[in-house]
């Protein structure tokens, strides 16, 4: 047996559950891509399990192959098995982590998880990456080809077109109307510094929707980039300390970024004692999905794409597209693989920028066939890809969470 | 020589009795194939005697024709030697009839005419209606692959025949396939046998899947000025919810034929079904019809039987089996019409056609040799633009010397196709010359 | 076999290096199929994109005598797509364009690696389909569905994959490109298209295929009828076949099976049905409604718990998802199972289902079903626990009386999944010495050197499975010439 034994194993149960049919195969996107077996999900578990019968160690192409699994988990939603990858996934990626990490990859991720769940740490980095914007350095990084060295920062200079100004959020945001209940507002890492509006027209449509809205200051990261990196500790302390942050009788814990909803989602799989919690988590969409809102009507034609861990990791398509569908005017075409990865998958489009660059022209040309001039998608890190990817091929598409098109619909709402 | 033969003939009778093997002046004048005279006419009453009377020709290097009902004797290449002709038509025996399965295994000599009145009864049917067909051995029906105008909707005979058993060269019997209606194991045998000729096997058994006869079904005539505006009806059925069982096209010499009223190219269309979908299907049909500016006219079922006689070849006639894609026909049945005005003017050509397949029936009859060889010829090429051929299906020996009675044949597939006639007959015994390519 | 230093990199000039797998845990996942229990990985894996591609590797094979075996997306129930003595493997994968859709003639053209169901989402909406459907069509290429001639649901009604491919573009191994068939039919010569199909990479690698294209049905309609006894509900099959109703398809489900595919997809199967059977209709609107009726009064008659008539598009693909899924779903069972893919006369089903129960029972062996009853094409899913030797040894008893008692009622091997590694050596029950001595030699004119996928579809014979001769009949003394 080449992992370490143990609870952070992968569950060799699990793993035999996958009977090797490879349904899941054509909805893997690094499949599609490369077209073979070892990076499929198919493959990834034989790999597992060969290494979990000692026929394999944790070599460095085990690791590859690993690595180059963006934990999209559509493999999960074809599965007729029932295999839950996402775990497998992070089991094996933990055992990577204690016995092997190439440097570089290293240096990257360490830079990464310094950053990215620290929302205070995060704000100061976007702070100076404006200035470093606006003071021209940037053109100049980018000719000394400093940038190019560190592949991870060129990708990341990429995507950050530019920083917003942050928006202010009241403690407690009281509900319109008739009281239908009380609910938290995950405010999270990226969203808040990247797309505060997206955050306050979540709690304006929650408040329009009958809900008072409580927003903690002293939140913190979900851990979700850390448990899929296989760094199940740092995951675990981080919901630790979220949860208790979020008072005890809310009815649910709202949030509007995928992935931050699909790892509270599944706290209890590994903390028991967060499992009340966890099922008090619900996506924005599946909220407002139930409610009376009013709508007002929106001219555009709008498509739909579906963030992994929204629809494979959450398993709620119908809501988003249910409430698109309800604003007067709007027309929502189907956009073609739509529950195809973007390549954004967390942070896998700076650790990976190849693959995710294949992904976001595949997903770039399924948008142009539909013709939309909008695109909704319900995560910040889809955001971030798609956007970039328009900007970049000059596809005049606006980018936005779905929300937004929803508070400008209540906006355009009249008696 | 004649001391052998003598005793090669005493073989035979002992395998299969003496008034089961002829040589005398008249049988074998009867059994003359392209002007060659066999030497023995022999009628196996078993599979067993078929096997051992096989296994004396091959030793004995003879070339043996086998023969159903005799109907398609002048398909393909005049053989090469004639010594041996097997009459095939005492291998008649019901094996298994299965009417819950829909299947049913027979011996290979058994008439179709015979078949069918046998299947009648359950009100099903083995769903193959080429040219003749009652008075054909089923045997021969697979070993020429015929087909007729229901094969749009039932397929040919490789989807019918599920099983085989046939006679090698050797006199070795194989069989090949299964007798229940789906199966994979091992190599797909049967598909090799159909449209063979024999030459791989002589067919002694087959085992088929049959249809339930339709509840009801109706026939159409839509009459049509020219080919082209035919081609527009055809193309609108086939992409059209309809489920015609035939989409038969005519030419006007074949329609005047079966009734002086019909002029034009006609398209004969056929529903089966319950009746209220017959019904509301010939309801579309007739929209269909009026849109492409077509006159209806609703046949009787005598319809397909006198366009059948009014295709069956009168003496001496020439068969060409034309195939090429659907979308082409009515160039085609034009390109075959304009051949013949040119090179032959004086020619009597019938056309019918499977319109959903591309395939054509040419009936020619008062062209010369020559002539026909020069239409055949100059159709191939046209035909051959698409991977299509053209396949002499009856003609004189004069006919089928002057010209490839069979046309190309793609030549990496032919050879392939030469190495499995040196497998399982190298010494040429069965059908010698006949089949494609002179194998 | 350990391949050469020279000849690797001959095969990386032909593939490039991103087309060439060699590192050990590339080669390990590539050597299954989707029966895992035979496993041999191959000693490289191909990926050419083009077909001059594979016509090199071939004849580099050839010279080399080195084995080949081909592989599509390894779904393969049979040990197909695995090699059991290692040599090259290539995979069809990236050759999966549409080279051409041609509607007015109903026909497409595409590559073998191409995904079965992304050819009928291509013509969709245009109102075709591509018939064959096996239950992994959403994941199998079309190169295997040719291979292994691959049935499915509907092809009770529409046939199996051979009644639907026109023409293929074939590397033989013996290296050479031959096109059999086309777009026009009845091309002059024996129909080796015909047996090209079901082949399985014996007589050589397919690298493009004609296919034909259905319009699609105007009407369709699923009948869900659940029964409390599995023998009404086979005798349910054989009384609609009987009645004259060619149903699109005709399946059926046990309880053990219903049970699975609940908990997997929630496709919403009675759950207190010992059996039930999935009854589709298409074709005309008035036709569908007559034969519907039928069939629905067909299923009352023989005891039916109840007869649902699926209401609408959705409702239907639920009832189909979960069929679909079957064989995926098991894993909710056991963590392994025997397959079976006999064949019995479809007026056998009771009595077939009644020896199954029977022999399930003295092996103390779980068996689900869920099959294509309409042509009687039995898949029972013998479960056992691998990590038990005994539970193994059982299942494997039951299954060969399970083979032996279909071969008596007149069936056959396999249906629709093929022959491969696994049920090779069940072939003599249904042939003689004589009928595997043509298969075999009827392969070497394919495949001269014996190199394409070694071991699959025949038995090996003991002279090193050469073809051999069979005795012939005895010719009468005297008959010398
Ligand atoms: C969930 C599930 C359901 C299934 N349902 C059905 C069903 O309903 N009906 C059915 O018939 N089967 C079914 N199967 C079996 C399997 O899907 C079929 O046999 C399918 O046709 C195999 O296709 P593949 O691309 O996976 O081929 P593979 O498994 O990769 O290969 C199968 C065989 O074909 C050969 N081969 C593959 N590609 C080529 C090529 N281009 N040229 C030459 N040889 C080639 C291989 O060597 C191998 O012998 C099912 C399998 C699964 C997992
Ligand atoms: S779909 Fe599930 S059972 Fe099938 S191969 Fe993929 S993970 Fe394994
Ligand atoms: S998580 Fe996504 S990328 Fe990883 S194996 Fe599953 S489908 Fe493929």
């Amino acid at each position: 047996m080449a992992f370490v034994p143990g609870s952070a194993a992968p569950d060799i149960d699990e793993i035999r559950k996958c009977v090797h049919c490879g349904i899941c195969l054509p909805q893997c996107p690094t499949y599609r891509v490369l077209g073979e077996e070892m990076d499929s999900p198919r493959g990834r578990i034989y790999l597992m399990r060969a290494a979990a019968e000692g026929r394999v160690g944790l070599t460095e192409t085990f690791q590859r192959h690993i690595d180059l699994c963006l934990g999209c988990r559509a493999c999960e939603t074809a599965c007729p098995s029932g295999v839950r990858f996402g775990s497998l996934l992070e089991a094996t990626r933990a055992q990577l982590r204690r016995s092997r990490s190439p440097a570089r990859r290293r240096l990257l991720e360490a830079f990464v998880f310094s950053v990215f769940p620290e929302p205070v740490r995060l704000g100061l980095v976007l702070a100076a990456f404006k200035l470093y914007k606006r003071s021209g350095l940037r053109a100049l990084g980018r000719a000394s080809g400093a940038l190019r060295r560190l592949p991870s920062l060129a990708a990341m200079e990429a995507l950050l077109d530019d920083v917003p100004a942050a928006i202010p959020m009241p403690e407690v945001v009281p509900a319109c109307g008739r009281l239908a209940g009380r609910v938290g507002l995950l405010t999270g890492c990226v969203q808040r510094h990247l797309y505060p509006h997206v955050n306050r027209d979540t709690a304006r449509l929650l408040s329009l929707a009958g809900f008072e809205v409580v927003i903690p200051r002293g939140q913190g990261c979900c851990g979700a980039l850390e448990l899929h990196a296989g760094r199940p500790e740092a995951h675990a302390a981080r919901a630790r300390a979220l949860a208790p942050a979020f008072p005890a009788d809310l009815d649910f814990i709202v949030t509007n970024a995928a992935g931050c909803g699909a790892a509270m989602k599944e706290y209890g799989h590994r903390i028991p004692e967060l499992a009340p919690f966890a099922g008090r988590v619900r996506d924005v969409t599946e909220v407002l999905a139930g409610a009376d809102l009013r709508l007002g009507p929106l001219d555009l034609t709008v498509t739909y794409h579906d963030a992994c861990h929204l629809v494979h990791g959450q398993r709620v398509r119908h809501e988003p597209r249910q409430l698109l569908g309800r604003i007067p005017g709007l027309r929502l075409v189907e956009l073609g693989d739509s529950e195809l990865c973007c390549g954004s998958a967390g942070v896998y489009n700076l650790l990976e920028p190849e693959m995710a660059r294949e992904l976001l022209d595949e997903k770039l040309a399924r948008i142009a066939e539909t013709g939309a001039r909008v695109v909704a998608a319900a995560n910040p890190g889809c955001l971030l890809q798609i956007a970039w990817g328009c900007r970049e091929r000059g596809l005049d598409v606006a980018i936005v969470h779905p929300v937004e098109l929803l508070a400008r619909a209540a906006d355009a709402y009249q008696d | 020589m004649s001391v052998a033969g003598s005793s090669i003939g005493e073989a035979f009778v002992s395998i299969a009795g003496r008034d089961r093997v002829r040589d005398d002046f008249e049988a074998l004048a009867a059994a003359t194939v392209d002007g060659l005279r066999p030497r023995w006419v022999v009628r196996p009453a078993s599979i067993e005697q078929l096997s051992r009377v096989l296994a004396l020709a091959c030793d004995g290097r003879l070339g043996v024709i086998p023969r159903g009902a005799g109907s398609s004797l002048e398909l393909g290449n005049p053989p090469a030697r004639v010594d041996v002709v097997l009459e095939l038509a005492e291998l008649d025996q019901v094996i298994e009839y299965n009417p819950d399965d829909l299947t049913i295994t027979v011996q290979a000599g058994i008439s179709a005419g015979a078949l069918a009145s046998l299947l009648a009864p359950r009100r099903q049917w083995l769903a193959l209606d080429p040219p003749g067909i009652a008075a054909r051995t089923v045997g021969g029906i697979v070993a020429t692959n015929a087909s007729g105008p229901r094969r749009m909707r039932y397929g040919a005979s490789r989807d019918l025949l599920l099983g085989v058993r046939f006679v090698q060269a050797d006199g070795v019997v194989t069989w090949g396939g299964s007798k229940v209606v789906k199966s994979v194991s091992g190599y797909d045998v049967p598909k090799l046998m159909v449209g063979a000729l024999g030459t791989l096997g002589v067919l002694a058994e087959v085992t088929l899947r049959l249809h339930p006869l339709p509840e009801a079904e109706r026939s159409w005539l839509v009459l049509f000025e020219n080919a082209r505006a035919a081609q527009v009806l055809v193309e609108r059925v086939l992409d059209s919810p309809l489920q015609p069982s035939r989409l038969e096209l005519f030419n006007e010499r074949a329609l005047r034929l079966v009734s002086a009223e019909y002029g034009g190219v006609g398209v004969a269309v056929s529903i089966g079904s319950v009746a209220e979908a017959v019904r509301e299907q010939g309801e579309r049909l007739t929209v269909i019809a009026g849109s492409s500016a077509g006159r209806l006219v609703a046949l009787s079922e005598a319809f397909w039987s006198q366009a059948e006689s009014a295709m069956a070849p009168p003496q001496g006639a020439t068969v060409l089996h034309v195939a090429t894609l659907s979308d082409r026909l009515a160039g085609t049945i034009g390109a075959v019409e304009d051949a013949f005005r040119t090179v032959a003017p004086r020619a009597d050509v019938r056309l019918s056609g499977c319109a959903a397949l591309g395939t054509l029936r040419v009936l020619v009859s008062d062209a010369g040799v020559g002539e026909t060889a020069a239409v055949t010829t100059r159709l191939r090429a046209l035909v051959g633009e698409v991977g299509g051929s053209v396949v002499v299906a009856r003609g004189s020996v004069e006919l089928r010397r002057s010209i490839d009675p069979w046309g190309p044949v793609e030549p990496c597939a032919f050879a392939l196709m030469r190495s499995l006639r040196d497998e399982f007959d190298p010494g040429r015994v069965l059908n010698p010359g006949r089949y494609v390519g002179g194998l | 076999m350990p391949l050469s230093g020279p000849f690797l990199q001959e095969l990386e000039r032909i593939v490039g290096a991103s087309g060439l797998v060699r590192t050990l845990e590339g080669r390990l996942v590539y050597e299954c199929d989707m029966h895992t229990f035979y496993k041999g990985a191959p000693d490289a894996v191909a990926l050419p994109t083009r077909t001059e591609e594979v016509v090199e590797i071939v004849n580099l094979c050839r010279r080399e005598r080195v084995p080949i075996v081909p592989r599509g997306s390894g779904t393969g129930l049979i040990g197909g797509a695995m090699a059991p003595v290692g040599g090259v493997m290539i995979g069809t994968n990236r050759m999966d364009a549409i080279l051409e859709i041609d509607l007015p003639n109903r026909c497409a053209t595409v590559q073998p690696g191409l995904i079965n169901l992304s050819l009928t989402q291509a013509v969709a909406s245009r109102g075709y389909f591509f018939a064959p459907d096996p239950s992994s069509q959403m994941v199998s290429s079309i190169g295997g569905n040719v291979a292994t001639n691959a049935g499915g649901p509907h092809c009770l009604k529409y046939g199996i994959t051979a009644n639907h491919i026109l023409g293929l573009e074939l590397v033989t191994g013996a290296g050479e490109l031959v096109r059999l068939g086309g777009t026009a039919v009845d091309r002059p010569g024996y129909d080796l298209l015909g047996a090209a199909v079901g082949s399985e990479g014996t007589f050589g690698i397919v690298t493009a295929v004609t296919v034909r294209l259905l319009h699609a049905a105007e009407a369709v309609k699923t009948i869900l009828a659940s029964f409390t006894a599995i023998e009404d509900a086979s005798e349910a099959v054989s009384a609609i076949i009987a009645a004259g109703i060619v149903p699109a398809a005709l399946e059926m489900l046990d309880e053990l099976m219903i049970r699975a595919i609940n908990e997997g997809t929630g496709a919403g199967y009675p759950k207190d049905a010992a059996a039930v059977l999935l009854i589709e209709l298409d074709g005309p609107a008035a036709e569908v409604e007559a034969q519907g009726e039928r069939a629905a009064r067909i299923c009352w008659e023989r005891g039916a718990l109840e007869v649902r008539v699926a209401a609408d598009a959705a409702e239907r693909a639920l009832l189909w998802k979960g069929r679909k899924e079957a064989a995926g779903a098991v894993g909710r069972l056991a963590p392994t199972y025997l397959l079976q893919d006999a064949v019995v006369p479809r007026s056998k089903l009771p009595a077939i289902m009644r020896e199954l129960i029977a022999i399930g029972a003295r092996h103390r062996v779980q068996i689900a079903n869920v099959f294509h009853a309409g042509d009687g094409n039995l898949h029972p899913l013998i479960l056992y626990d691998d990590r038990e030797p005994d539970q193994l040894a059982r299942a494997k008893a039951a299954n060969e009386e399970l083979l032996r008692a279909c071969i008596e009622m007149g069936g056959t091997v396999t249906g629709e999944h093929g022959v491969g590694l696994d049920k090779a050596k069940n072939l003599p029950l249904q042939y003689g010495e004589a009928d595997l001595n043509f298969m075999y030699r009827l392969r070497r004119a394919f495949d001269p050197d014996s190199i394409m996928n070694p071991g699959k579809l025949l038995p090996s014979h003991p002279a090193c499975g050469e073809g051999f001769r069979p005795a012939r009949p005895r010719v009468p003394d005297g008959a010398w010439i």
